[in-house]
């Protein structure tokens, strides 16, 4: 008896703090329906009044197109040149006969424990100096330096656990060492490559500190920074709007969560387990 | 066979673009920024070199003692707080059955999976003075003496912010800590059972002996994470009146970016960097790590 009631308990409390974590889901799209004057008096409560003007409102001060075309090709960008140089890597690390591989390893390893903001006035002077700065190349580029350690750690241990028989295979067909890699060992560690896709997806859409401090063009703005200028140039007065603008901003990654919420609870924990 | 494979050539077309984005965006600029701290320098060009003049001046502010506070502050929440609690969930869902799982699993990673301006946005609602979620709450119990402005407030807008932070990634930090759980095997707990322990004697000598790898990479995610949070204090407080809130991180951008003193700024990313290397060897250090084969 004893027993049972300390299971429900439990259970009652996972499930009201579950709750709170999907709370925001449920703030942004009650605010976003609510009029302007509501949202003081009535806060977190259901719209008593239903308004659906916000999302057209919003769309005229906030420059959610452009945002989102930007954020859209610092993603792609930064996954594609992510993984591509980093699985080349991982492979050259753990399956070719390189006497520096153990000193290649521990060197990227540092990446793990240098947060970016320690780099960030240095970047700042240098991309300045390269002209890349509000190119797009120039916020791509660092994202993906700093996102290349953990990508080549996971790879790395995936790469490792194969069998040497696969290259031996593809050497006696014919292949030379490029096409070993891209047309066996590739397709080989796909389910690792599409782990790493979900968690450079989630890291470079909701990347900040880069693109907040190297991007000082309006054009050039991923949606998250857009967002937070949005809230910091406006003030906030009508949350109406705010609430609207965080549906738009959020709504991407809310879809590839409800997609897959499984796929990346797993993505999350193998990416931290391997290393 | 890797003979055949391992020309200098391939070696050099694999491994060289990695390394050279890596070492040129990651570990280069450690080379400038050294440079610059010893410099007057604001942000086009130098006026001279100034020895460790930036380095006297940072010492001596009283902002980097108050940014040093705070950030200290956030790393005893993460470390103290969240990972035993996150812990005690992963404890407690392991109790539970599937569906109550099943949904607690999904629901924990969504704030991470979130922007974190959309985060931040929603703590600013909580903690609003007049209508916000905290105070209305306070009010409706009847401590209307607790509500307060909570984000200007010096006591408070640390915690506040820090809560906001921790809040996001406590999910997170639960799923791994499960995920480590559910890799022992059962086995052990059933020899122990055998012999008469209990849950939580089963807790302290099986299970986080076991979980040590997990224990010691959340240590060191989530200590680096505090310590370089900077999006949470930026959108919630711009920093605070006065500059109350500021991490050293913050204050380190505020001093480059905000009064273009890129010298002085160059120098406390030295010193943070520095901060960072210490704690984690530390962590190495009396984490143990030995690689645990079932």
């Amino acid at each position: 008896m004893k027993k049972k009631l300390s299971k429900f308990i439990i259970k009652v409390l996972l499930i009201v703090l579950g709750l709170s974590f999907i709370f925001p889901l449920y703030w942004m799209l009650n605010l976003s329906f609510k009029t302007k004057s509501e949202v003081y008096v009535n806060t977190f409560g259901l719209p008593r009044e239903w308004v659906f003007t916000n999302y057209p409102d919003v769309l005229k001060s906030y420059n959610f197109f452009v945002y989102f075309k930007n954020s859209l090709i610092y993603t792609v960008g930064n996954v594609v040149l992510t993984i591509l140089v980093g699985s080349m890597l991982a492979y050259c690390i753990t399956r070719m006969n390189w006497k520096y591989s153990k000193l290649a390893i521990s060197y990227i390893s540092i990446g793990l424990v240098i947060p970016v903001q320690v780099v960030i006035i240095p970047l700042f002077i240098m991309l300045r100096q390269l002209r890349l700065q509000n190119t797009y190349i120039g916020l791509i580029i660092p994202q993906a330096a700093f996102a290349l350690s953990s990508c080549v750690l996971m790879l790395s241990a995936f790469f490792r656990s194969l069998p040497m028989e696969l290259e031996e295979a593809a050497c006696i067909d014919g292949c030379n060492i490029y096409q070993t890699f891209f047309r066996i060992m590739v397709p080989v560690i796909k389910p690792a490559i599409a782990t790493q896709t979900v968690l450079l997806f989630m890291g470079a859409w909701n990347e900040f500190p880069l693109s907040y401090i190297l991007v000082t063009k309006e054009a050039y703005r991923p949606l998250t920074v857009g967002l937070a200028n949005f809230f910091l140039q406006i003030g906030v007065t009508h949350w109406g709007i705010v609430g609207a603008a965080m549906i738009l901003t959020s709504l991407p990654t809310v879809i590839v969560y409800l997609l897959g919420s499984e796929k990346i609870e797993n993505a999350l924990t193998a990416g931290a387990i391997l290393k | 066979m890797n003979k055949y494979f391992s020309t200098k050539t391939s070696i050099f077309i694999f491994a060289f673009p990695g390394l050279l984005l890596f070492t040129a965006f990651v570990i280069f600029p450690l080379i400038p920024e050294l440079i610059i701290s010893l410099q007057n320098h604001d942000g086009f060009a130098s006026s001279g070199y100034v020895g460790i003049k930036n380095y006297i001046d940072v010492f001596q502010s009283s902002m980097f003692w108050k940014s040093n506070r705070n950030t200290i502050i956030i790393v005893l929440m993460s470390t103290l707080i969240t990972l035993p609690f996150s812990f005690i969930l992963a404890l407690l869902l392991d109790t539970q059955t599937s569906g109550v799982r099943r949904f607690f699993k999904a629901s924990s990673v969504f704030p991470a999976v979130l922007s974190v301006t959309v985060i931040a946005q929603m703590w600013v609602a909580i903690y609003e003075p007049q209508w916000g979620l905290l105070n209305s709450v306070l009010r409706a119990v009847g401590l209307e003496s607790w509500t307060r402005e909570w984000l200007t407030d010096k006591n408070t807008v640390v915690f506040a912010i820090g809560t906001a932070f921790l809040w996001q990634y406590i999910g997170f930090n639960m799923l791994l800590f499960y995920t480590g759980l559910k890799s022992i095997p059962r086995t052990y707990y059933e020899a122990a059972l055998i012999d008469g322990a209990g849950p939580v004697k089963c807790t302290i000598k099986i299970t986080i002996p076991l979980l040590q790898d997990v224990i010691k990479y959340l240590l060191v995610i989530s200590v680096l994470g505090s310590m370089a949070m900077f999006a949470h204090v930026e959108v919630m407080t711009l920093g605070g009146p006065g500059g109350i809130a500021r991490t050293i991180v913050y204050q380190l951008y505020y001093t480059a970016f905000m009064t273009s003193e890129f010298g002085k700024g160059c120098a406390y990313a030295v010193i943070f960097v520095i901060e960072c290397l210490i704690i984690t060897l530390i962590i190495n250090r009396f984490v143990a790590r030995e690689r645990i084969e079932y």
